[in-house]
């Protein structure tokens, strides 16, 4: 059976109550509609040390109504409770454009109406692997990481995820996405009379999720790493405080995909440039004039939003307002190109041809209404491996997994850390540091990047994120190669 | 789903009744296929939200949740199950406990913890703390009128206005094997918003059962006059101030609280402020900060998801590092009383959380609190705060919107964000006065989560960016800690 055959409702019986839907949103002012049916399933187990178990399996299934009256969003959502209710929650929908009417009007962006199908691509069924299976596996990461005798702390988890999402609007697009993820994580903590220290694997932030079977979990080594992070938590201990001062830097992939989602990613999101994100999320640095013509970086930055490109979380067909998913560069050779939008930000921005937008409205399910959110934004990798770009740095540090991360509200001045550093002498790793952070302002930062290692060193990563109000949850895809930065400012905590 | 609109007054989004039905259901389910214990818990809540920019009502949104979640537990051994789906109530009491019987034969039995002592006398909440008949009647008509008054006020000043007014119910009910059976359903009135003027901005938020708190037309009047007054910002300069907290920022600081160790997960592992620390003064008497969900201010609530009666818990009593939150499990591996702080984070492990934290407030307006400072900063808010060192309770974060140099007693020019990296125990062992207003906002992923704090004045508090001397420069009981 494929891992996308479940659920309480077939293609044809969300399609139904898709039409159900949008014949109730209809009335007087309504110049368009469009309703997403969302069935999502979540699976997460979870051990430490204990040996104590967590597993939770959730179900949700919904339905979300927008609706342009008088040229005024309106939009209400609902959980799916039976005959009728799918009209019902229309009809909230235009009552609530209604009652808000008499503010500036909204408009779209023109594009031609697209259906299809599109199914994440699967392997192994993650929702079918035993429950002993998943629980070997998690005893056996969590003995490897605790073998050294001061790690007092190990949480392993395994995760996995299945959407139907369906999608209709009232201009005649028909869309239904089957989405499959599976992830894991790993987190040790070692302490002594001198601190505490953690690592973590394959991310410091929820673990790592991918679009993909079980295959990926596998695929992850976990057992092996586990050992690594075990061993290097309690070496973390007895290391040396990270300097601080100015210092060349190759920073790892895993640090760098955050410091994309931080410092691009979400300075790209065009309801934020226009202002509409002022109160919460906040604003940009970049304005809307410099689309096309800022220096973001230097020429070795290169940024894609591309959903199309498998196996990530931010992958997908169609964004959640129904346009296409294609690969834009949003920075080419460090020159702002494009920026991550939504239909009616793109109208307002107008300067999009029609349909060309690097579509990222993307919502949280059912119940929430689609905002930007990034999409599967990473750097474009350039040549060689680690090793030589070590070589080629000579003398600094190679840091990487995050620890703490912080950026202003215009995502130009920031501040990480990371969980490891090494010291790099004459191209050679060499002592492990703890307590490593670095700081600056995102042009700068990226105007520093010298060089970026090529596609084999590359590794993708799935983490969440939290935008809007109130707050919903996006999901997102952001990947890099180890790349070097010349002359960044370290230091601060540890 | 509900077929009443919008436009009536607000109710739950499931109500008591068929809330309490469908965890029973759950539970009589999951007894039936072999559970040695069973518990469900309904968690609803009926959303209405205008969010507005400059001169558009942008995201109107009317939005019912809710979720039934039924815990199975086999030979020591749990599982969780949730839907939205009331009518598979029974079904997922079933499934939860074949799950929990496969993770029993995967793992092996457990042993059952002995239940928690309660150990705690619960007040009744007087009555209307929970509903507020006005927050219910705020409708959307009524927000978007609010909306267009903010909208106009700030252009009238030369600005713009940005935020969300909302109203939601919150609902819970709770049902167990040994017949407990609980529901309780609430209003919450919110707002939001930022005013621009060129390059000035302030910002408010508040929330509270009841609306008449959140007091409109005063914090509009006093926001926008604020962000005209932010205009022509300077950098500040990277050093220890004096600085005043206002009450938004206060909070900011609290909210890494479940961090430094005030959980049972912590006193448990013999980690962090109490496991350690216990006994210790860090502030003065002055500051006593708690987790206090029956406190009137802020998002009262009387019990928790595992339907245990949520009391108040003092985190540092009059400055005094004193108790840690629990759940039911955390409670009984540190041997401590459960207090009703059962929290389940979405893409976490289930944990105890503090979801009602609060600081008393002290005597001085703001105005007395700035007059005490020769030299120094204001700082209406506090932005993007992550935990760099949970054992010596640092954080690093930024200032944001309106926010002042004091000369001489009074607020002089306004300055641009600053970064900062602190101990929050050193902050507020450097506290010497306290403000009588309070302002509550929510805690970011923790359900019906809020903190509320008045403005502090607080002798010495460090701004550096990275690499800068002031920022490396290390506090004492940085070292120590």
């Amino acid at each position: 059976m494929s891992a996308h055959t479940w659920g309480s409702l077939d293609d044809g019986s969300a399609r139904a109550l898709l039409e159900e839907a949008l014949a109730a949103a209809t009335g007087e002012g309504v110049t368009f509609a469009d309703v997403r049916l969302v069935e999502a399933e979540e699976e997460r187990l979870y051990t430490d040390l204990r040996g104590k178990l967590d597993e939770r399996r959730e179900h949700n299934a919904g339905l979300g109504v927008r609706v342009l009256r008088d040229g005024v969003w309106g939009f209400a959502s609902a959980p799916l409770d039976g005959p009728g209710g799918a009209g019902a929650v229309a009809r909230r929908a235009v009552a609530v454009a209604g009652a808000s009417a008499g503010t500036a009007p909204v408009v779209l962006a023109p594009r031609e109406p697209t259906s299809g199908t599109w199914a994440v691509p699967v392997d192994v069924d993650p929702f079918a692997v035993s429950a002993g299976e998943r629980h070997d596996l998690l005893q056996r990461v969590v003995k490897a990481a605790s073998a050294p005798d001061l790690v007092r702390s190990v949480t392993a988890g395994l995760n996995a995820k299945r959407q139907h999402k369906h999608y209709a609007d009232s201009e005649g697009s028909r869309q239904s996405q089957h989405l499959v993820e599976s992830g894991a994580m790993l987190l040790a903590v070692a302490a002594d009379e001198r601190g505490a220290q953690r690592r973590s694997f394959p991310n410091s932030f929820h673990g790592n999720t991918a679009a993909a079977g079980w295959e990926y979990v596998l695929g992850l080594g976990l057992e092996d790493e586990a050992t690594r992070v075990g061993e290097e938590a309690v070496a973390l201990l007895g290391a040396p405080q990270a300097p601080g001062g100015t210092a060349d830097v190759v920073i790892g992939p895993a640090q760098l995909a955050l410091q994309i989602h931080e410092s691009v990613g979400h300075a790209l999101e065009l309801d934020r440039i226009l202002g509409d994100e002022t109160n919460y999320a906040g604003r940009s640095w970049v304005q809307p004039e410099d689309i096309g013509t800022l220096r973001y970086g230097s020429p070795a930055m290169t940024i894609a939003a591309d959903p199309t490109v498998p196996g990530t979380r931010g992958s997908f067909a169609f964004d959640d307002e129904g346009t296409p998913a294609s690969r834009h560069l949003l920075i080419q050779d460090g020159i702002l190109r494009d920026v991550l939008s939504s239909r009616d930000a793109v109208a307002r921005h107008g300067g999009e041809a029609a349909g060309s937008w690097p579509g990222a409205a993307r919502s949280d399910g059912w119940a929430w209404l689609p905002v930007c959110f990034a999409t599967n934004v990473y750097l474009e990798p350039g040549e060689g491996s680690l090793d030589e770009l070590l070589d080629r740095m000579g003398d600094g540090y190679y840091a990487d997994d995050n620890r703490t991360w912080s950026i202003d509200d215009r995502r130009m001045a920031f501040q990480f850390g990371t969980e490891a550093a090494w010291e790099v002498k004459g191209g050679k790793r060499g002592r492990l540091l703890r307590g490593f952070s670095y700081g600056g302002l995102t042009p700068q930062f990226w105007g520093s990047l010298e060089a970026v290692a090529g596609p084999e060193e590359f590794k993708a990563y799935g983490m969440p994120c939290g935008k809007g109000e109130p707050k919903q949850w996006g999901f997102l895809g952001h990947g890099a190669s180890p790349s070097l930065f010349r002359g960044l400012s370290t230091g601060v905590a540890r | 789903m509900t077929t009443s609109t919008f436009l009536d007054l607000a109710e739950p989004a499931v109500g008591a009744d068929r809330a309490v039905a469908a965890c029973a259901e759950a539970v009589r389910a999951a007894r039936a296929a072999g559970a040695d214990e069973a518990e469900a818990f309904l968690s609803g809540r009926a959303g209405g939200y205008t969010r507005f920019a400059v001169d558009r009502v942008h995201q109107p949104q009317d939005v019912h949740e809710r979720q039934l979640m039924v815990r199975a537990v086999v030979d020591g051994r749990s599982a969780r199950v949730a839907t939205t789906d009331l009518a598979g109530a029974a079904d997922a009491g079933r499934r939860a406990t074949g799950r929990a019987a496969a993770l029993a034969r995967a793992a092996g039995p457990l042993p059952v913890l002995p239940a928690p002592a309660s150990g705690h006398d619960v007040g009744v909440l007087a009555p209307g703390t929970l509903w507020d008949p006005a927050t219910a009647a705020w409708g959307t008509p009524e927000r978007v009128d609010a909306v267009r008054g903010l909208m106009r006020a700030a252009g009238a000043a030369g600005g713009e206005a940005f935020g969300m007014l909302g109203r939601a119910v919150t609902e819970l009910a709770v049902v167990d094997h040994d017949g407990v059976e609980r529901y309780a359903a609430a209003t919450e009135a919110f707002g939001t918003f930022t005013v621009r003027i060129d390059d000035g901005t302030s910002h408010w938020v508040d929330l509270d059962r009841r609306l008449a708190v959140l007091d409109l037309d005063a914090v509009v009047a006093r926001t926008v006059e604020e962000a005209g007054r932010a205009r022509g910002r300077v950098d500040l300069a990277d050093g220890t101030y004096d600085v005043v907290l206002g009450p938004l920022a206060t909070g900011e600081l609290l909210e890494g609280f479940h961090a430094y160790g005030f959980t049972g997960d912590a006193v448990a592992d013999g980690v962090g402020a109490v496991a350690r620390r216990r006994g210790e003064r860090v502030a003065p008497e002055t500051v006593d900060v708690a987790d206090d969900p029956r406190a009137v201010r802020g998002l009262p609530f009387p019990f928790d998801p595992e339907g245990t009666d949520s009391v108040r818990v003092p985190l540092l009593d009059h400055g005094v590092v004193a108790d840690a939150v629990t759940d039911r499990a955390s409670a009984a591996r540190a041997g401590l009383p459960a207090t009703g702080h059962a929290h389940i984070a979405r893409e976490e492990t289930p944990h105890p959380a503090p979801a009602s934290l609060t600081m008393a407030p002290g005597s001085a307006s703001v105005d007395e609190l700035v007059g005490g400072v020769e030299r120094g900063v204001y700082v209406q808010r506090l932005w993007y705060l992550r935990v760099v060192d949970p054992a010596a309770t640092t954080l690093t974060g930024g200032s944001r919107d309106a926010c002042f140099l004091i000369e001489d007693g009074r607020l002089t020019t306004p300055v641009r964000p600053a970064r900062f990296t602190e101990s929050v125990f050193g902050v507020l062992s450097r506290v010497d006065a306290l403000g009588a207003d309070v302002l509550a906002q929510p805690l970011a992923n923790v359900w019906n989560g809020a903190v509320s704090a008045p403005a502090l004045r607080v002798r010495g508090f460090r701004f550096g960016s990275a690499g800068s001397a002031a920022a490396t420069s290390q506090s004492p009981e940085e070292e120590t800690a």
